[in-house]
């Protein structure tokens, strides 16, 4: 089969054999990641850009680290104290970039469809999307993918739970179209302040109860809670969550017993997750981490390595 | 089996006429070479001590595959064997088309101290090899690194050589050689194709 | 002295039946007859052609004065010309603010001095559009302004809505609300339901369009003030509409064109294009439906364009720091007649007609409400000519709006209008010849 995408923008248009593909690619770059010397020639003499508006750590750190495993020369881009900050459009920062030679660019920015934009700004340089707002994160999807694949095997069939604030969770409206196109059956849980209007258009299903939610399940997937949504009143205080929605041991009996607990990170421990669940053995958080770096790994080989 | 027109096919006024010039090798032809290579492994190398076999992805893994079968039965000896993918470290990357997507690799020994030996299909310029053994070098520290050729049809473009070469085909450059193998094609067959543009209106 | 031949007469009403010649001499209607012979006139063959009275756009934004280089009234003019539109009608949220008698005069001379369509002031309801006392609106009035609004905002101010009612209750003058909860749309991007889940973009719910309509019914009830909710965009509003004009309540209301034609759909398939972003937000294809029933249904007195343009470095930007609205005023003619015909025409062609005609002239204050809006003998002679077979493809490079924030761009549409009239005067033609 051959690759015929140049940005990850989101994974609507991405197919069930591609993700299929994707994770199998991925496997060979984690390969590299238990070598003595792991990086690889692959992309040398590309210029990679990391253009940051929000403030990142793990995402952009792995993306570097891929960046760096394959060899790729890397420029790392913040907005504050930059161009930007100067009242520069992202339109004039797009071309500037270009000017300058970027073959790729990795973008998180706070405004939904920010990568869209830049794609269609750019001429010439791959664009992806480390996060657009509340829209979608496509890479912490296709991490998140992996490392449940890896655990779990086929995917078909799985049941998913996502719980928390899926209305503000870009992590949640990308694991859902992933996990859905690889046949896993997704149901969201939280309080409905923090749910979408229209969840059936999401492809999801929504359970309000979520010790009815884990039912079954295969995977728990929880959502960090900003502290904002306390202040906005959308919820009443992180202990009443936590009370209510947090995975706590008691919660997790109602699951499947091997049913694995998953979060983006970083993880608010105490509120939407108690420490001896995410320090459990349950708990495949690191494992993410790792599949982020071999996933963006294979990303960036097979959108930016070739193909004239 | 006869030689001759494979396939046409026509595309913006152009009909690619696909020809089978020369059959080299079939079944027996592989199956002897090979036999010899093996014999000249265990000469070489004076036994089978230390001997690693490294399959170059993808036809070299099958090759590799049924020198490993060869060895046992000649010496009785299982000689490790490895897969070695070189997508990640060749050259041509921005030139191709389609990007090539990359395979396994996996080798079951830590190869420090081994005489490593590589087995590949058809060596011509010299570049799949020089890339492996850039990706070898990234993997371990080997005692000495040997190749395997079933088949050299020449035009070099660096300084490689083969140690064990199946047979030697002189040819031009816009033929190609195409290696047939069970495991992946459902035969064993050598054969020499020249693809051939002819302008109809 | 101009004679428009073989036409097929709409007189703001009904269609006549059989062609018409229709002539004009010193800016009126003088004859309208199967056949007028006459020397040394202008003759133009409209043939297959639908004559109208000029089309009216009660709900324009030309950005003048304070924010020229989007739009002034001399450029908006002769866009709303090129159109099809003979009047529209400009909103006052400009800087300053259209909220005395002599900004409303300022609007009116430099409206006169344009070459396009009539242009026609409305007034601020709140002093500065502040939202919170009352502007003069007598003297406005007076100057010339024929409606009052803080378009742009809703009348937030509960108290303020009630006593411009009553205020204006016997002045001619209606007051055009905007209707919008605003704590409910805070951050508001798109439509709350498919939109905004798909996106996470922060929704606007269609009950907070409905609930500054009730309010204002209520109001309407308790005044017995006209009131008129501007670009309505869903079946909850048009269902409270629809009830309150059932019980006979001085209520009227219109729709835009995009809303008429396009859907929240647009904004995620376009992946997040800005030119798809606008107040109201482009509603659910539910909405869309529910808007056309009632159309057929007489409950819209009127289809607008709510031109809002944009200079491109303000709306060429990721879509949520976008500024809000569409640049239609030259294709929404087409917009509307294309999408009628795609939806197999749910409503009689006269109706669609009288929603850009007569309709909206019943809005305005006199003289207007008298002289525009129809055609016969002795009218004032603003015509449209209307072409349901004419397709053309939308070129923004030729448009006269400084605007190009126009979502059907390169779009082909069937349904535009050849010529327009303004007082006897040719403001645009398909065919440059006859201007």
């Amino acid at each position: 089969m051959n690759w015929r995408h140049k940005c990850l923008l989101d994974l609507d248009d991405w197919t069930r054999e591609e993700l299929s593909l994707f994770l199998e690619q991925a496997n060979y770059m984690e390969e590299l990641l238990n070598r003595p010397i792991k990086k690889v020639p692959a992309l040398r003499g590309k210029m990679i850009v990391n253009f940051f508006f929000e403030p990142s750590t793990r995402t952009r750190v792995s993306f570097e680290l891929a960046e760096k495993m394959l060899s790729a020369d890397v420029v790392n881009w913040s907005a504050s104290g930059s161009s930007v900050s100067k009242g520069e459009t992202l339109r004039d920062t797009a071309w500037t970039l270009e000017s300058m030679g970027a073959d790729a660019v990795v973008m998180r920015h706070g405004a939904v469809g920010a990568a869209d934009y830049l794609a269609r700004k750019l001429r010439k340089a791959s664009v992806f999307n480390a996060g657009d707002g509340t829209h979608g994160h496509p890479t912490q999807a296709l991490l998140d993918l992996h490392s449940a694949w890896k655990k779990l095997g086929s995917l078909e069939g799985a049941k998913m739970v996502i719980v928390g604030d899926v209305l503000h969770s870009r992590v949640a409206r990308s694991d859902i179209k992933a996990f859905s196109k690889m046949g896993v059956k997704i149901v969201l849980s939280g309080p409905a302040t923090l749910m979408p209007r229209d969840i059936t258009c999401l492809g999801a299903e929504y359970e309000p109860d979520p010790k009815v939610a884990v039912k079954d399940s295969h995977m728990v997937y929880l959502l960090r809670i900003q502290q904002e949504r306390q202040r906005q009143g959308l919820i009443p205080s992180l202990d009443e969550y936590h009370v209510r929605y947090g995975a706590t041991e008691d919660l997790l009996k109602f699951a499947r017993p091997d049913a694995l607990v998953m979060h983006p990170g970083p993880i608010n421990r105490r509120v939407e997750i108690a420490s001896e669940i995410a320090d459990g053995n349950q708990s495949i958080i690191l494992d993410q981490v790792r599949s982020g770096v071999a996933v963006r790994m294979a990303l960036l080989y097979l959108c930016v390595g070739g193909g004239k | 089996m006869a030689c001759g027109i494979r396939s046409i096919s026509r595309k913006e006024g152009v009909l690619l006429i696909y020809i089978e010039k020369a059959h080299i090798m079939n079944e027996e032809d592989m199956k002897r070479v090979l036999r010899r290579i093996a014999i000249e492994i265990i000469e070489r190398n004076r036994g089978l001590e230390d001997v690693v076999l490294l399959g170059i992805q993808r036809r070299g893994v099958y090759l590799a595959g049924r020198l490993k079968e060869l060895l046992k039965d000649i010496e009785g000896v299982k000689v490790p064997t490895g897969e070695l993918d070189i997508t990640l470290y060749r050259d041509d990357i921005p030139t191709l088309l389609e990007q090539p997507v990359v395979h396994s690799t996996s080798i079951p020994v830590d190869i420090a101290g081994k005489k490593l030996i590589l087995v590949d299909d058809v060596l011509y310029t010299g570049r799949t090899i020089r890339a492996a053994l850039d990706a070898l070098m990234d993997l371990g520290r080997p005692d000495n690194v040997q190749l395997v050729i079933l088949v050299d049809r020449g035009h070099r473009e660096l300084p490689i050589q083969a140690d064990y070469v199946g047979k030697v085909i002189p040819t031009s450059r816009n033929e190609m050689v195409e290696v047939f193998m069970r495991e992946l094609d459902g035969k064993d067959q050598v054969v020499i194709t020249e693809e051939s543009e002819v302008q109809v209106d | 002295m101009i004679l428009l031949k073989g036409g097929t007469i709409f007189d703001g009403k009904n269609i006549l039946q059989g062609t018409a010649d229709v002539l004009i001499e010193e800016g009126r209607v003088s004859k309208i007859a199967p056949s007028i012979e006459k020397e040394g006139v202008t003759e133009i063959d409209v043939s297959g052609r639908i004559i109208c009275p000029g089309f009216i756009d009660i709900h324009v934004h030309f950005r003048d004065p304070g924010f020229e280089w989007r739009e002034d009234i001399q450029s908006g003019s002769r866009a709303a010309a090129a159109g099809g539109y003979s009047t529209v009608v400009v909103m006052p949220n400009t800087d300053p603010p259209v909220d005395n008698a002599p900004m409303i005069e300022y609007v009116n001379s430099k409206g006169a001095m344009t070459a396009g369509a009539r242009v026609l002031p409305s007034g601020c309801v709140s002093r500065e559009r502040k939202g919170e006392l009352m502007a003069e609106l007598g003297k406005m009035a007076k100057a010339g302004a024929v409606f009052f609004t803080d378009d742009g905002s809703p009348l937030a101010n509960t108290n303020l809505m009630r006593t411009a009612l009553l205020y204006t209750r016997d002045m001619g003058v209606k007051i055009m609300e905007h209707p919008e909860d605003s704590y409910l749309t805070a951050k508001g991007q798109v439509n709350e339901g498919l939109a905004s889940s798909l996106s996470g973009l922060k929704g606007m719910p269609a009950s907070a369009e409905y609930i500054d309509i009730a309010k204002g019914i209520a109001l309407c009830r308790e005044t017995g003030s006209p009131i008129h909710f501007t670009h309505v965009s869903t079946r909850m509003a048009m269902e409270a509409i629809s009830s309150a004009k059932n019980e006979g309540l001085p209520v009227t209301c219109d729709v835009t064109a995009h809303h008429l034609s396009l859907d929240e759909n647009h904004v995620m398939v376009s992946k997040f294009n800005s030119v798809y972003k606008v107040n109201p937000p482009l509603r659910s294809q539910d909405d869309v439906k529910a808007l056309w029933k009632h159309l057929s249904q007489g409950v819209v007195d009127a289809i607008i364009t709510d031109h809002a343009p944009w200079h491109e470095d303000e709306k060429d930007v990721p879509f949520q720091e976008s500024p809000f609205g569409i640049a239609s005023l030259e294709c929404s003619v087409a917009v509307v007649f294309d999408t009628w015909i795609k939806l197999g025409k749910p409503v009689d062609l006269s109706m669609l007609l009288s929603l850009f005609t007569r309709c909206p002239a019943q809005l305005l204050p006199d003289p207007w409400k008298k002289e525009l809006g129809r055609l016969e003998e002795g009218c004032i002679a603003d015509i449209t000519v209307l072409d349901l077979d004419e397709s053309r493809t939308v070129d923004l490079a030729k448009w006269k709006s400084k605007a190009r924030n126009c979502p059907w761009g390169g779009e082909l549409l069937s349904g535009w209008t050849t010529l327009t009239m303004v007082e006897g005067r040719i403001v645009d033609s398909g065919v440059e010849s006859y201007v």
